[in-house]
């Protein structure tokens, strides 16, 4: 490799993020040593441990997003989502049995979905731990493990909801549906005002992991989770064959 | 709020000297300029923390409250995601699902192997 970096920067080229610390930890070697010492010992297998990290690198809150904008434009939908919310899953594309076929410990296959109202809006916690639907949101954010938004939720929601800059009238009621060992839920925000003529596409992209949480509302001009996409430097022109394309490049 | 997870709270040896080493990756990665938010092992923590569950050898929330515990006393001052990790091989040794020489053995033969590359 002729890469080399310059000095006093810590390997980051002029303009661009380094891909990861040129260092080897004693955090990343006592990883890689409990999880050998645990395979060896029949703790579970190094194909149970490949596989679970290929699912937990394949979820994200995409999927959940994609089943509030599908239940906003489809009634039918909407009516399986709250009969069976596990079944309407596997309609976006979501199966809860994964990766095992049977789940994971961490999550149950029981969702509900909690329909918000003009006057009753709903906030998930998990008081015991850390549950969260993960199938459907990805991994919890780390605030949402603190014991200081468990236990506070709970007690103070429209203090705690405050804090995430969510101030609700109090003609609206708030209610906190506490996850535990048997059921997972996930919020189903009202859509908002303004988003009549919107494609699925274009409302999911508004759906954002903290609304589904219940910490936030859906706004026309907020898509946080949204990954920005990049325009390609040198884009295909779609009108011209690709023969003819490669051939213009060259020239 | 939740029950106790009887997790032994005395500190371990092996795990003092890492927390103390100030090697966390909010340290490490503004140093070399790396913006990925988690360290290149959570993943693979994760893993490891479904794996455990799913053979009944450690059960989410038992390693939930005791890592609930431990974040509060022994690795309070250590941020997240080492305390995952620390706080899981903590109760993993207070089990004795794992052997501390064993460890420390292990962690030496790993290191070598990594930096041979």
């Amino acid at each position: 490799m002729s890469h080399t970096h310059p000095p006093g920067n810590g390997g980051a080229d002029q303009g661009h993020a380094a891909p990861m610390v040129e260092e080897i930890t004693d955090f990343e070697v006592l990883e890689i040593a409990v999880r050998e010492l645990a395979i060896e010992h029949g703790l579970f297998t190094a194909e149970d441990h490949r596989r679970f990290t290929e699912w937990t690198e394949s979820i994200g809150p995409a999927a959940g997003s994609r089943l509030v904008a599908k239940a906003w434009t489809d009634p039918a939908f909407k009516a399986r989502v709250m009969e069976d919310a596990v079944k309407a899953c596997k309609e976006i594309g979501v199966d809860w049995a994964e990766p095992t076929g049977f789940g994971t410990p961490s999550d149950y296959m029981n969702l509900r979905v909690l329909e918000d109202t003009p006057t009753l809006h709903h906030v998930i916690v998990c008081t015991l731990c850390s549950c969260y639907p993960r199938p459907l949101l990805g991994m919890s954010p780390e605030w949402y493990r603190t014991t200081n938004y468990r236990r506070r939720l709970v007690r103070w929601p429209r203090q705690v909801l405050a804090e995430f800059g969510l101030i609700l009238p109090p003609e609206v009621e708030v209610r906190i549906e506490d996850s535990n060992q048997k059921c997972r839920f996930m919020v189903l925000p009202v859509r908002p005002e303004g988003t009549e003529n919107w494609t699925e596409e274009q409302l999911a992209e508004i759906v954002t992991r903290d609304c589904m949480i219940g910490v936030a509302l859906p706004r026309l001009d907020r898509t946080a989770d949204v990954h920005p996409v990049h325009k390609a430097r040198r884009p295909v022109q779609s009108s011209t064959h690709s023969g003819e394309a490669r051939h213009e490049r060259k020239e | 709020m939740s029950a106790k997870s009887e997790v032994d709270s005395g500190r371990i040896e092996l795990l003092e000297a890492l927390r103390q080493a100030e090697k966390t990756w909010n340290v490490l990665a503004p140093r070399y300029g790396v913006t990925n938010p988690n360290p290149p092992w959570k993943t693979s923590l994760s893993a490891i923390c479904d794996c455990l569950a799913a053979s009944g050898a450690l059960p989410t929330l038992d390693r939930r409250r005791a890592e609930d515990e431990l974040a509060e006393s022994v690795y309070s001052d250590v941020p997240v995601p080492e305390r995952q990790l620390l706080a899981l091989v903590h109760v993993m040794l207070s089990r004795s699902l794992l052997d501390e020489s064993d460890l420390a053995n292990r962690m030496r033969a790993v290191r070598t192997r990594l930096e041979s590359a």
